[in-house]
């Protein structure tokens, strides 16, 4: 640009760097410069201009030099020291014949520090830039530099220096244009403004260090928690049988598991009601109402079973609801209700002949319901492993599809076996008086909290000595605090 | 064991029967509605199950009376050429039930599906209706 300071400060400077500069200046603005500067009778001519040429070619080699002897610090990519500081030996170094006007002024030396690396088609440079960091700096200042180059020339202060002064390759150019002060104030401002603007970066940077470790931390602790989850889930199973097992549970399964708990909460607030309606001797009446609602108690968990059994018959057929100990003497999904007349038989006493004779004949026929459904279900196992076990590969699908079928003939199985057992609690009901048949729903349900709490018991045991006898025999000092001597006896 | 002789005596016979009975049935009432056939063919035997040789619960009905020491009269639906119109119309007698098979008629009354027939003998009234019928003696 004409305007631009055609005089030597311009173009001196600008003159080692980019051929463009100069050769704008050469070509482009050649005629109406020199036609101006002739007009206006400056001293500036073609040959000084060329002589500029010149000279910071000359300097520009001078100074291409100096990456060799830059120190190994600036292996950083990013040398949170300004580059001026890097440059100034080179300053002195170097000749600055090709300054302008403020030869000590540390801007025009940084431009032209930073103009002598610019140059891409240097030889020169090209051979100083022996690694990788020099080379990455150097292009980087070149970059920096060049869009200096395009603010000075489109700008018309004669020290355009302000402009020039933001080289430190960790921030990019900010270009305040200050009025014009002295250039040793700027210089000061400048200093103060760049020493902010690394202090900032630094502490970004540490700022995002410490976020990004707090994410990684916080992501471990995740899956950390998440496993502890699954594992307390699982022990919770054996605790109790209450809550979800691990993740692989069917969501039926799972509403299942949580309607089974809710009914064990009101099966032991019946229990307690049974209990005080007998101790406090209630009128048959009131207590009729107390066990016709234990009754309907036990055919709502019936129901849930059907629903449950709809969807995951499996979970019920294993037993997976119900607590170890009970899972022992399982049948179909269930207690097996012979087994629970028989339990019951020796605590119902008082009985009248025909209450016996009901009972018997009760025991007798759920017996043989219970054999029966058992065939049923041995017939199904037969069918099925005749599927799967036979048969070409070629029809696999084919025997899948067949298989499936006849597994879904569990769920009427199941459903039997629960219509079995709430059969039979009704008939209790009816074979028994109301006194008696509280007694009886009592005693049935103190049996399988006791089942449970020995569910309980086993699985808190400690497991790990692998002396076993021992252990049982220690664990059953901790439970009876009674009888020590034989049980030191057996210890030894 | 006692009952599974029986039993397995009982299928051959049934089988035998059944063709028995079809044979002249078929001769004599073709086109007839086949729940008055249902009906009939209930009201000429003692205990009638009507079933399916490959379903499984059928299985569990049948051992049931066979472990009571009832000979029940058996006809495998999937062995009889009108075998499906019977197994509507057992389903429109049951009414929205899951299953048409295993239906039991104990001397010529409906008693119902598996699950009628568990309830039945566990509160003890299958027994009298057997003994009534003159299946079972004691």
């Amino acid at each position: 640009m004409a305007s631009h300071g055609v005089g030597e400060t311009g173009l001196s400077d600008s003159g080692p760097s980019n051929h463009h500069l100069p050769y704008a200046a050469i070509h482009g603005i050649n005629t109406p410069s020199t036609s101006f500067f002739n007009q206006e009778g400056s001293s500036f001519d073609f040959g000084e201009l060329e002589e500029a040429v010149l000279q910071g070619v000359k300097i520009r080699s001078d100074e291409a030099k100096a990456p060799l002897f830059r120190p190994a610090a600036t292996l950083e990519m990013f040398p949170p020291w300004p580059i001026r500081f890097q440059q100034t030996p080179r300053v002195g170094s170097s000749k600055s014949g090709g300054e302008s006007s403020d030869s000590g002024s540390a801007v025009n030396t940084l431009s032209s520090k930073a103009e002598a690396q610019l140059d891409p088609e240097s030889p020169i440079s090209k051979k100083a830039s022996s690694s990788d960091h020099q080379s990455f700096d150097q292009k980087h200042l070149q970059l920096q530099q060049h869009q200096q180059q395009i603010e000075m020339a489109s700008d018309t202060s004669r020290t355009g220096g302000p402009s020039e002064l933001n080289t430190s390759p960790a921030k990019p150019p900010q270009e305040k244009r200050k009025g014009s002060t002295s250039e040793k104030q700027l210089d000061a401002k400048t200093l103060r403004r760049l020493a902010q603007n690394r202090e900032a970066a630094r502490k970004s940077r540490l700022r995002k260090k410490a976020y990004v470790q707090q994410l990684e931390s916080s992501r471990i602790k995740l899956t950390q928690l998440e496993q502890d989850l699954q594992r307390a889930r699982q022990q919770g199973l054996f605790l109790g049988g209450c809550g979800g097992a691990g993740g692989n549970m069917s969501s039926g399964a799972a509403i299942f598991d949580m309607e089974y708990a809710r009914w064990l909460e009101d099966d032991h607030r019946h229990m307690s009601e049974l209990r005080t309606g007998l101790q406090a001797h209630l009128s048959d009446g009131d207590l009729r109402v107390i066990v016709d609602r234990y009754i309907s108690h036990y055919d709502e968990i019936f129901r849930l079973k059907g629903v449950a059994a709809k969807s995951d018959v499996f979970h019920l057929i294993t037993g997976m609801w119900s607590t170890p100990a009970e899972r022992c003497f399982l049948w179909m999904g269930g207690f097996r209700p012979s087994e629970l007349i028989k339990m019951l038989t020796s605590q119902l006493d008082p009985l009248t002949q025909q209450q016996l004779m009901g009972i018997y004949s009760l025991q007798h026929s759920s017996q043989q319901a219970e054999e029966a459904l058992s065939q049923g279900l041995e017939q199904l196992q037969q069918s099925l492993i005749d599927t799967i076990a036979t048969g070409p590969v070629i029809d696999g699908m084919q025997q899948m599809a067949v298989a499936l079928g006849k597994l879904a003939n569990l769920e009427g199985f199941v459903r039997q076996a629960d219509n079995l057992r709430q059969q039979t609690l009704h008939q209790l009901r009816r074979i028994l008086t109301v006194r008696q048949a509280a007694r009886c729903f009592l005693v049935i349900g103190e049996y399988y909290g006791r089942l449970r709490a020995l569910s309980s018991l086993w699985a808190s045991l400690p497991r790990e000595s692998l002396m076993g006898e021992e252990n049982t025999c220690q664990a059953t000092t901790d439970l009876q605090m009674v009888q020590p001597p034989q049980n030191h006896f057996s210890n030894i | 064991m006692q009952y599974q002789y029986q039993y397995q005596h009982q299928q051959q016979a049934a089988e035998s029967s059944s063709w028995g009975y079809y044979v002249p049935a078929v001769r004599g009432m073709i086109g007839s509605d086949p729940l008055e056939r249902v009906v009939r063919l209930a009201s000429e035997s003692a205990v009638v199950i009507f079933s399916i040789s490959s379903c499984c619960m059928c299985h569990a009905v049948k051992s049931l009376f066979c472990g009571m020491g009832v000979n029940p009269t058996v006809y495998e639906l999937d062995q009889d050429p009108t075998g499906k119109e019977i197994e509507r119309a057992l389903m429109r007698l049951l009414g929205n039930y899951s299953s048409p098979v295993p239906v039991v008629f104990i001397g010529g009354k409906l008693i119902g599906a598996m699950d009628r027939v568990m309830a039945s003998h566990i509160n003890g009234t299958l027994v009298p209706l057997l003994k009534e019928a003159g299946a079972l003696w004691l």
